[in-house]
């Protein structure tokens, strides 16, 4: 009987964490078109929520135009933390993410692609609905394209820090409400400045400046979130 | 140089027993520093010529707000040390500010709204700083609830510890944010939200007593706590028995 | 008495400025006494769960 072993993968055989980080997204992705219904859900409740205000403020549209950009970001802001619930829990509950903890590749680069495929799947349509609500609002016609750019990269930027309050709440019993309590003081920065720069753009003024902090905000949250969202998931799976 | 004195502060029965001597040592000039700034403020210092009498309420208002932001760095500080060298004292530490610095925000926000509507007209006004001052309660609330949340202490510690140096690294942006939206809607702000007045030293004086009596104050409660904290934590040690007994 | 009416009244403001002295106070009195029962309950735990386990190594040594 020959018993020799497989030599065991040495580690340049293993794919590299650029690599295996391509593999999740492509895999949060796939698994995300199977349940198309979940990628609806919060589109929905974001299109009811900005009915809403109308409702209970005024129909008169240049009243609504006024709190427009306001009404855009609250909505936007509480379907993406609705939709941040399920960032991690199928993977915490069938165990792929303690095999994404356990690898031996980064963790952090894993969770920067499972936030990057969050945000494909709820933040950007979100930021290409934006405009039909914003229109339903009295947004002027120029003021779409603005409205799409920085609901996108806002709504980037809010996965991102959901990411950590996200991994933090896994092992907790009450999750979904505790999540929505300690995303939202952490996300003040990113609404005050993307609603103002939605604010200026319908105002069809430049919203550079806004903007670029708000891409600044962004690009500090890519740096910094998904490391903090690694140390959230390995202490969730202590 | 010898890092023993920080590695003596990671042992939970030395930190137990040297709170509890250190208590006395900050409470009693705690109280009398607190009680001299009352007389000085509320009895010695003279009528401010804009705010009259009213701006005795610095006395309290300052105070508050700046324990509570004190208290959220230390917190956050202790926090970052329990992550990163383990330390259950640190973790200790950390819990022990929370429910201190929460409780110190909500004064914090109570006075100021007390000290603004004679002042400004209004209870409450979205001024940068009353405004940063409700964020930083919504931080600390989030982080007692982020611990109650876990049944296991040690988790409800490593997580929330997190959740703290997070906070900590927000809350200037939260801050610089908050300042910047407000200053965007000056304009049509209704309200002419001045700093305060100019102060005499004999106004000065006696709120420097009480910011300092505070601050005494509250390393005095943080041991206080600290001890009970501490004690949660040991389970099975048996410095434990011994210390039950003094 | 005057002085004392005087005093209380602080000038017009003594309905804001005495609230605020009271919240404050009450404040950090509400963490003394917190932090009174935290230790209270810290060690009556403690106590409890020493004599569990003693009682068990007991147990154990008789069986």
């Amino acid at each position: 009987m020959n018993a020799t072993a497989a030599a065991l993968p040495s580690r340049e055989d293993i794919p590299s964490a650029l690599d295996v980080a391509g593999l999740a997204l492509m895999r949060d992705l796939r698994l995300a078109f199977r349940k198309r219904d979940e990628i609806a859900q919060p589109l929905a409740f974001f299109a009811v929520v900005t009915t809403l205000f109308p409702l209970a403020i005024t129909p008169e549209l240049p009243r609504l135009r006024e709190i427009a950009p306001g009404v855009l970001w609250v909505a936007a802001l509480l379907a993406a933390l609705l939709a941040l619930e399920h960032l991690f829990r199928d993977d915490a509950r069938d165990g792929t993410l303690e095999q994404y903890a356990l690898c031996g590749r980064s963790l952090t680069w894993l969770l920067y692609a499972k936030t990057a495929a969050h945000w494909i799947l709820t933040g950007l349509p979100l930021a290409l609905v934006a405009p039909f609500a914003g229109m339903a609002l009295g947004a002027p016609v120029h003021a779409l394209g603005g409205i799409v750019i920085t609901l996108a990269i806002g709504t980037f930027a809010l996965s991102l820090i959901g990411a950590i309050s996200a991994a933090l709440t896994l092992g907790t019993r009450r999750g979904g409400m505790l999540l929505s309590l300690l995303t939202l003081p952490l996300a003040v920065p990113i609404l005050i400045f993307g609603a103002q720069a939605t604010d200026l753009a319908m105002r069809a003024r430049g919203f550079a400046a806004p903007l670029e902090l708000l891409a600044a905000f962004a690009v500090l949250g890519v740096t910094l979130a998904p490391l903090a969202a690694a140390a959230a998931v390995r202490i969730s799976l202590e | 140089m010898s890092w023993t004195w920080f590695h003596r502060f990671g042992s939970p029965p030395h930190v137990y027993r040297l709170a509890r001597r250190l208590t006395p040592w900050f409470a009693w000039p705690a109280a009398l520093l607190i009680l001299a700034g009352l007389y000085g403020g509320l009895v010695l210092a003279p009528p401010d010529y804009q705010q009259g009498d009213g701006f005795r309420m610095i006395y309290v208002h300052v105070p508050t707000a700046y324990l509570s932001i004190m208290i959220y760095t230390i917190m956050g500080v202790a926090a970052a040390v329990g992550l990163i060298w383990r330390m259950k004292v640190a973790h200790a530490v950390a819990a022990s500010c929370a429910p201190i610095g929460a409780s110190f925000t909500v004064a914090a926000l109570a006075t100021g709204s007390l000290f603004g509507k004679p002042m400004w007209g209004t209870y409450w006004a979205w001024d940068p700083r009353l405004t940063s001052e409700l964020l930083l309660l919504f931080l600390y609330l989030g982080y007692l609830g982020l611990r109650s949340a876990f049944d296991d202490l040690q988790r409800a510690d490593r997580a929330s510890a997190l959740l703290a140096v997070v906070g900590l690294v927000d809350v200037p942006i939260v801050h610089f944010s908050v300042v910047w939206w407000n200053s965007l809607h000056q304009g049509s702000s209704l309200l002419r939200l001045g700093g305060p007045t100019i102060y005499s030293p004999a106004m000065l004086a006696p709120l420097l007593m009480m910011i300092c009596g505070f601050t005494l104050y509250f390393v005095a409660i943080l041991l206080m706590r600290l001890r009970g904290e501490v004690l949660r934590r040991e389970r099975a040690a048996s410095w434990v028995k011994e210390a039950l007994a003094t | 008495m005057t002085g004392l009416m005087h005093f209380l009244a602080m000038g017009g403001y003594a309905r804001y400025l005495w609230p605020c002295y009271g919240i404050t106070f009450a404040v950090v009195f509400l963490n003394i006494y917190w932090a009174r029962r935290l230790n209270a309950r810290a060690r009556s735990e403690a106590k409890r769960r020493l004599a569990m386990r003693e009682k068990l190594v007991l147990e154990e040594e008789e069986a």
